[in-house]
Order: structure tokens, then C-alpha cells, then sequence
């Protein structure tokens, strides 16, 4: 028998509340090209991106911090297939600790040649050097700044 | 009830709204685990378990648990979710305790209203294969089904109106300074503005424990839970009858067997029973035999079930007067456990021993629930 | 415990396809219910209460989709709740309804699902909504991506290589191939595994698992309720759960307490679970383990977790000494894994029916010989959400 299909879209739209630690953290990003941690005074680490309470200790974090922009590489992968809704491939991307904080932070690493996944992955091996580059124009948002190799 | 070791209720954060927006959702659950704990007397050490139930089409998560994981304690802890209802957060949590494989379980949920259009977000609910195109929210259930009530019981409208100014006079004193008194959205027929109230923000925690933990610590203000019920109606609407509850019929068989109630309606102090419209209370008044049909309006009208009345119920006001949509079920759960514990607020009644909490949500009503909480351990 | 021990009396699988254009998403879940009654030789009316297993709506296109499985189920006028753990929620389905039952309230209770994840277009976009909407979504992150870096770090630390990655695919592919109910059943070699095409490096084509349409469902009892009618069961003796932080960068950096090559969570579930189920050595007493896998990498870390090692640079060892396969030390996946089928919200629930299958004695040309003994997980959320059992004859 004849077997039907029907194409469902969704497509809803979201304001998130971001709250007074990440309005801070991109508010800085956006006026001085600065990323700044917050830390749990409990454990003393320096949370990066910035939360309001440590998920460790559930105690509220409490000074600022500013870290970077050097940093080391925690994590990265080179994305070679395209997904629906995600950049057209190459790309590579990953966590960096910046100097000064205790956790990594998501980025694009940019300046790379990707044309052959081994010797990229050898360029972005995990304890590589590398520095927050900012963008000119910058809206307070996560893609105002990448990393590059230092 | 069978239940191998009976849970209390020991602490409780009910926030029915929280506004302004000056704290991310995160930070939102965060506060109100941290409430919950406070209230309680315990910190994130003594809690062996958590249970979370969000709806992800209203918070815009895929996967709400995960985001709720860290500031609800999750972190090295057993945390699982319920996505079908904020009251099956409290059953589970409620089961997990009375294995005694668990001390104490922390149960929360949350209802925010981040999304651009909320009755957008429920219309995902209907199934692509017969109803998505169909302007089928929330509201329009809720509508289809009270014009199934007025169908067959004519003075429900009656009724309805009385039901709908006793919760808004209740929340007008649970709450100092009123909210909105009416949706600003559109109606659906018979569902008029008064009817109904806009959605708000809101969240709620309970902790749940032991008898031998509330011992331990000689914790008192503890509502038991001396039964407890839940059942679902079927997939479709077509295939229901709305103008009957038997959902919510086998769910208090479940509770009143549990707790070996066999008169309910000299049986309870008080009942919170949801009102997302007014027929669903009046629905659930016969489903629970408080009020068989014939006799609603009657009993609207003589103020039976106001404040002072032989069974007030919605002293906190209900639904009418906050409406936080996905967690509107725990709270009235926790408004019962509160009453019991002494720890209402403005709206506390005096000498609680034994209470009704009912919680109905879905497509109308497709998730019911019903729960009974008392001072005594035992029923 | 005993006298209140909480068994599995009937098991219901799919075969599992990329695409069932044959049935909607409610058949699929009565696919696997039916098939789950029949086992267990039970009429609905026994069912007194029903766990729903569904990871995310957006993957099947259908808000709130467990109200539409109700009458799937049986739910009408019954007890019914759905869990969501992630990719977890299978597992943890199971171990809702162990909890039913171990409560004292309930003496049979079914789980079920389905997934049709064939269906879903965009299933890296849906997935990318897990994270927080402001910090990590404008990433291209998606469960790959957050895999590969796993794989990363786990090279880093421990020098998994590339090849020893294809050599999961190529055992799970094997153990596929005698498992009539996986849907990736071609046998493949090491050398298929490195010239597949890259995904996100390191982790390429057949390092991954596909996407699955099928059901399964699971029928509980209380031992007393197993005595009384005459049932075969097995038994579960161990169940937990665990989690680890949300924030995948705070599983690196300094000293971080759940690091992400590992999968800490597993490991703490795993205690629980065995410490219930008086498990002190479990590389003498497990005998065959059905680990939530999706990737090739990811099993290295499960094994660690389950301590069916002694170390991470062992469990390498092991695998290339072929330890972990039918006919091995001790099985890991017999079935295939996850590796070769992923339904996502039954996944972690056909761990458990495996494992349930092993121990019974009825796995077929899978079978482990002789095993009574086994455990199950299940991983959710981006690696953060783990459910884990031990199931014995």
C-alpha cells in the first residue's frame, strides 16, 4: 500500500533570562574585549564562563575575576561533516583554560589550516598554548572572540 | 497503603511567581531547592536523591534535567526527571523513599515563561499524525471540555462563576498585593477571562524523608502521605468522555484505599484541587466524591468549600490566582503539605490534621493525580 | 533483601532499522509491549502501573510524545509516569519501575518506548539545545563533538590510539552480525573503520552509532508475585544512578573532580550499584556487561567505570587482546551495543533486556556461555547523567 510522510517544522522562539553573573560576563566581553571568572570562595576556584553559584559546593560564587587572554588547550575536535544549522565545514573548535581560572572555556580555534586532520590535530594537541582574540565589533556574545595559537 | 516505609513531607519552597526576571532559570531552581532545604533544616549532604520535572517546549531545553542537575544538588548525586508532570516528580520521590533504599529525596519543578507563545509551545503536543493541525493548546482542551460539562450538567456555568470568585477572594488574601485577577490572552468559549489566569513564572521543591530519618533528626512539622494515587485518560480526546473524570476516579480509589478513607468529605480539613478553570475543580469534586454533579452549584452558592465552609478548598487561591502552568500540580501538593506542617503563610487554617491535594494536568486533565497528607503517621 | 527482591519476568525488542514507514511512533512502542506480554505470558489487566521511556520530545517531533504512547501502554485509568534521562532514560525507566515495585505498592509494572530517530532531520540541531542557551549553544556543539573530545583527552592521558578505536567497531560489528534485532549488522575491519570518512576528529563514520527507529519494553514483578503465579525471572540485585556536572569545561582544567575523558558519574553509579548487589571484585564476578556506548571511544572509559579493568591503559591492552569479545574474559556488548543500534530513548533499556537475556540463558546466538551474572548501563545528558544495574539468574 502506499506509505504517506507529512514534514513537520518546529519553530518556536525563546528569550532566556540570563541573570546578573552572565549579563556581567558578556557586558565586559562587549565593552573592554575582557573575560572574567568568578570564584567560589568556598574551593577558591575560579569559574569560567562565570556562575552564580558553584554546581560543587551550591554556595554562591563570590568575587570577579579576570583571566586570559593566554590560555592552554583542554579539548578540541575538527568538525568535517555538515550538520543542519551548524557552520559549513571545516572547522575546529574546543575548551581552553585561560590563565587564571580552573575551568575551560568553549571557543573556535581559528588560523589553522584544516586541509589535513592529522597534522591540524598535531597543531592542536591538548596543553598547546593559545590566546583569546576578539572581534572589533563586538555584541556581547560568545562569538566576539576565538582563540588563536599563541 | 503498602508502602514499605511511609514518607513525610519535611520541607517545602512554594513560589508561585517570581518576578522580575533578574535571575537566569538556573538560578531560579537554585534558589528554590535552597528554600526547600532551609525550610526543611538540612543541607545538600542529607539528600540521597533528587527528582525533577520540567516541560522542555516551555523551558526551550531539550533535555531539562541537565540544566537543572547542578543547582538542584545533582552533582555526585541520583538524580532522575519526569517530563510528564510536576506531581509524578513528588511520586517518584515518594516511591524512591518508601524503598528505604533512600533517606530523603528533594522533588522540584519549575514552569518558566521564556517561550514567545506558550499555547505554540503546548500545540507541539498534538500528534502530527491527526491533531497538530488543529488550533489544539491547553486552553482549547480545558474549553472543549468545560462545554462538555455545561452539555450535560446546565447550571455548571452557574457554578463555575461562584467556584472562580471564591479561589480569586482566596487569593486575594493569601496575597497581599494581587496579581492580575484575569488572562490578558484570548478566550476560548465558554472559558471566559475570569475563568482562567495568565501564565506566570513559578517554581517548587519539597523534601521528602523516612520515619526513621524524621526520628533521627526529631524533625517535626511533617505532613505524612497516608495515600497516594495517579492515572492517566487516554491518548486522544475523541476518545474520552469529557464530562467525566475517571482518571481521577481510579486515582483516589488508589489514595483513599491507601489511606483508609471511606467518607471523603468529612474525611479532610482542607483539599487544594487544581483549577486551571473552574470546571476542573468542579469535575474533580465529583471524581473525588466531595460533590456529586447535581449538587455543584448548590454547594458553590452555600459557600461550602470557601473559607469557613465544611471543606474549604484553594485557600491559597489555586491556579485562578498564580498560574505557573507545568509545576501547578506540586504546588498544590505542597500547599496541603504546608497547611499540615503549620507553614501556609497568610492563608493557614487552623488545626489541619488531614488534607486532599489533587493535580490534573494535560490536555485537560489527562494526568490526574490525588494525594493525601496528614499530621498522623498512620491514617 | 530476600523474599522482596524485584524481578524481570518478560522482554520485548524491535528489530531495529533506520526506518519503520510502516508504523507510527505509538506502533512501534506496542511493538515492543506486546512482544514484552507475550513473554512474560501475562494479560494487560496484570499490569497495575507503567513507566514511560522517552529522552527528548524534539526527537520524535512531538511535545510532551509519551501522551500520545498511553494507549500503547495500556495507560488508560492506570498509574503512569515518564522518565527522561537523556540517552540514560531507558535504564532509568527500568529502574523507575524497580522502585515502583521495591516500594511496596505495586507487584507488576511495565516500561516501554520507541524512538524514530530515522525521522528527525535535525537531530545535532535538537541535541545542541541540551546546552546552556547563552554559553555553549552558539558552539557548534552537538554529542559527537562532545565525544571527539572525550576521545581527545582519553588519547592524551591514556594513548588510545585511532586503530584501537576501530577495534570496538570491529568487535561490536561482529557481535551484531550474530544479533538478529541490531540494525548495523555488516561485519567490518579495522582498515574499513580508518578510511571511513572523518566526522569530527578523531571519530569517524563507523566509529558511530546510527540512528534507530524501533521499541522495547520490560515487564517487572515483585518476587512474591513471581512465587505465587510460577513465573521464570531474573533478578535485578543493583541499580543506581549518578551524575557529574553540566558544564563540559569544568571536566577539564585544574583538577577538575569529574574528569571528561573518564566518565567519573559511571563509575560512582556502578559503586552503588554493586555495593547493593555485593559486588567487591567485579572482574571475577561480572561475567558479561552491556555498557551504553555510542561511540567506539566511549566504550575504553565505560569498561574503566564498570572496573572491568584495572586500568585505562589495561582496558586498551585487554581490547587488543581481544578480552572483551564472545568468547573473551569478560563480554562487553555481545548484542553489538550501542554502537551498532541507537533507538535513544530505548538504548539504555535494551541494555538491560540484553543483560536480562544473557543471564536467562536466551540471547541466542549471542549468547555468553554461562553467564548468571551481569550489568547494564546507561549515559545521558552531554555525559553527565549515568544509570547502572546488576541483573543475576
Amino acid at each position: 500500500m502506499e506509505l504517506m510522510e507529512r514534514q513537520e517544522t518546529w519553530s518556536i522562539t525563546y528569550n532566556h533570562a540570563l541573570g546578573e553573573t552572565a549579563s556581567y560576563f558578556y557586558a565586559k566581553i562587549r565593552d573592554e574585549g575582557a573575560i572574567y571568572g568568578k570564584r567560589c570562595a568556598k574551593t577558591n576556584r575560579v569559574l569560567v564562563p562565570p556562575r552564580s553559584f558553584s554546581d560543587e559546593t551550591l554556595l554562591p560564587t563570590t568575587d570577579w575575576v579576570k583571566v586570559g587572554p593566554g590560555g592552554r588547550i583542554e579539548a578540541f575536535t575538527i568538525v568535517y561533516e555538515k550538520f543542519n544549522n551548524l557552520p559549513d565545514p571545516p572547522y575546529a573548535f574546543g575548551y581552553v583554560l585561560l590563565d587564571g581560572a580552573d575551568t575551560a572555556l568553549g571557543g573556535y580555534f581559528k588560523g589553522i589550516d584544516l586541509k589535513d586532520p592529522a597534522a591540524a590535530a598535531a597543531k592542536l594537541k591538548v596543553g598547546t598554548r593559545v590566546k583569546a582574540k576578539f572581534a572589533e565589533k563586538r555584541t556581547g556574545a560568545m562569538l566576539d572572540f576565538w582563540f588563536e595559537l599563541a | 497503603m503498602g508502602l514499605r516505609n511511609q514518607p513525610g513531607v519535611i520541607g517545602c519552597a512554594i513560589r508561585p511567581v517570581i518576578a522580575p526576571r533578574d535571575r537566569s532559570l538556573e538560578e531560579v531552581i537554585y534558589d528554590t531547592a535552597q528554600l526547600a532545604l532551609t525550610d526543611a533544616g538540612l543541607t545538600i549532604e542529607d539528600i540521597d536523591g533528587i527528582v525533577v520535572a520540567a516541560n522542555d517546549q516551555f523551558d526551550g531545553r531539550s533535555i531539562s534535567v541537565m540544566m537543572a542537575s547542578g543547582p538542584t544538588g545533582g552533582v555526585d548525586r541520583d538524580i532522575m526527571s519526569t517530563p510528564s508532570a510536576s506531581e509524578h516528580a513528588f511520586v517518584l520521590g515518594a516511591l524512591r523513599v518508601a524503598t528505604g533504599q533512600f533517606r530523603t529525596q528533594l522533588v522540584v519543578s519549575w514552569s518558566p515563561t521564556e517561550v514567545s507563545s506558550m499555547p505554540e509551545a503546548q500545540r507541539l503536543g498534538a500528534d502530527p499524525y491527526f491533531h497538530r493541525a488543529l488550533p489544539l493548546d491547553e486552553l482549547s482542551a480545558h474549553a472543549l471540555q468545560a462545554s462538555a460539562v455545561e452539555q450535560v450538567q446546565p447550571d455548571a456555568r452557574t457554578a463555575a462563576e461562584a467556584v472562580a470568585a471564591k479561589n480569586r477572594s482566596h487569593g486575594q488574601q493569601a496575597w497581599p498585593q494581587p496579581p492580575v485577577t484575569a488572562a490578558a490572552g484570548p478566550m476560548r468559549w465558554p472559558v471566559t477571562p475570569a475563568m482562567t489566569s495568565a501564565p506566570v513564572t513559578g517554581s517548587v521543591a519539597m523534601v521528602l524523608a523516612t520515619p526513621d530519618f524524621v526520628q533521627q533528626r526529631s524533625l517535626r512539622d511533617v505532613a505524612w502521605i497516608q495515600g497516594m494515587g495517579w492515572a492517566t485518560e487516554p491518548s486522544f480526546l475523541g476518545d474520552r468522555d469529557l464530562a467525566t473524570a475517571p482518571a481521577l476516579v481510579a486515582a483516589a480509589k488508589q489514595a483513599y484505599d491507601g489511606a483508609g478513607i471511606t467518607d471523603p468529605i468529612s474525611a479532610f480539613d482542607l483539599a487544594e484541587l487544581t483549577d486551571a478553570t473552574p470546571y476542573t475543580e468542579l469535575l474533580a469534586y465529583e471524581a473525588l466524591s466531595l460533590c456529586p454533579r447535581d449538587q455543584w452549584a448548590a454547594r458553590a452558592a452555600d459557600g461550602s468549600f470557601a473559607q469557613g465552609g465544611k471543606l474549604p478548598v484553594n485557600l491559597s487561591g489555586g491556579v485562578l490566582t498564580w498560574n505557573p502552568v507545568f509545576c501547578t500540580g506540586m504546588i498544590r501538593i505542597a500547599e496541603v503539605a504546608n497547611q499540615i506542617r503549620g507553614r501556609a503563610g497568610r492563608h493557614q487554617a487552623a488545626n489541619v490534621r488531614r488534607g486532599l491535594a489533587h493535580a490534573g494536568s494535560g490536555f485537560a486533565m489527562q494526568y490526574q493525580s490525588a494525594i493525601v497528607l496528614g499530621k498522623e503517621a498512620r491514617a | 533483601m530476600s523474599g522482596n527482591r524485584v524481578g524481570i519476568i518478560g522482554i520485548g525488542q524491535s528489530e531495529f532499522r533506520s526506518r519503520r514507514d510502516d508504523a507510527s511512533y505509538p506502533d512501534l512502542v506496542r511493538e515492543g509491549v506486546v512482544r514484552a506480554m507475550e513473554d512474560a505470558k501475562l494479560d494487560f489487566d496484570a499490569i497495575q502501573a507503567v513507566v514511560y521511556s522517552l529522552s527528548p520530545d524534539a526527537m520524535i517531533g512531538i511535545g510532551n510524545a509519551e501522551r500520545l504512547g498511553i494507549d500503547a501502554v495500556g495507560g488508560r485509568n492506570k498509574p503512569f509516569l515518564r522518565i527522561n534521562n537523556g540517552g540514560a532514560t531507558g535504564i532509568s525507566s527500568a529502574v523507575a519501575a524497580y522502585y515502583h515495585i521495591a516500594s511496596g505498592m505495586f507487584d507488576v509494572v511495565l516500561t516501554a518506548g520507541a524512538d524514530k530517530i530515522g525521522e528527525c532531520g535535525d537531530s545535532q540541531t535538537v541535541l545542541n539545545k541540551i546546552w546552556d542557551p547563552s554559553y555553549e549553544r552558539p558552539l557548534p556543539l552537538g554529542t559527537i563533538n562532545m565525544l571527539a573530545m572525550s576521545a581527545v583527552r582519553y588519547m592524551d592521558r591514556y594513548g588510545m590510539t585511532e586503530e584501537d578505536m576501530a577495534r570496538v567497531t570491529v568487535k561490536n560489528r561482529h557481535h551484531a552480525s550474530l544479533n538478529p534485532k541490531a540494525h548495523l549488522r555488516k561485519e567490518v575491519t579495522i582498515e574499513d573503520v580508518l578510511a571511513s570518512r572523518i566526522i569530527s576528529w578523531p571519530i569517524k563514520l563507523l566509529d558511530c552509532c546510527p540512528q534507530s527507529s524501533g521499541g522495547a519494553a520490560l515487564v517487572l514483578a515483585s518476587e512474591r508475585f513471581i512465587k505465587d503465579n510460577k513465573l521464570d525471572a531474573v533478578w535485578i540485585t543493583g541499580v543506581g544512578h549518578a551524575a557529574e556536572t553540566y558544564w563540559m569545561g569544568d571536566r577539564m582544567g585544574n583538577n577538575p573532580t569529574a574528569e571528561h575523558a573518564d566518565a567519573y558519574a559511571l563509575g560512582r553509579s556502578f559503586e552503588k550499584s554493586y555495593r547493593m548487589a555485593g559486588i567487591t571484585d567485579p572482574m571475577k564476578q561480572i561475567q558479561v556487561a552491556e555498557l551504553y556506548a555510542p561511540f567506539s571511544s566511549t566504550e575504553y572509559h565505560s569498561i574503566d567505570a564498570a572496573r572491568l579493568s584495572p586500568s585505562p591503559q589495561e582496558t586498551i591492552q585487554r581490547l587488543r587482546d581481544g578480552e572483551y569479545q564472545i568468547g573473551g574474559r569478560i563480554p562487553v556488548n555481545p548484542s553489538g551495543g550501542t554502537l551498532c543500534t541507537n533507538a535513544i530513548a530505548v538504548t539504555a533499556m535494551a541494555r538491560v533486556a540484553e543483560i536480562a537475556l544473557q543471564v536467562w540463558g536466551r540471547a541466542g546466538a549471542h549468547q555468553v556461555k554461562g553467564a548468571k551474572l551481569g550489568v547494564a548501563s546507561g549515559n545521558g545528558g552531554d555525559h553527565q547523567i549515568f544509570g547502572t544495574m546488576v541483573i543475576e539468574a
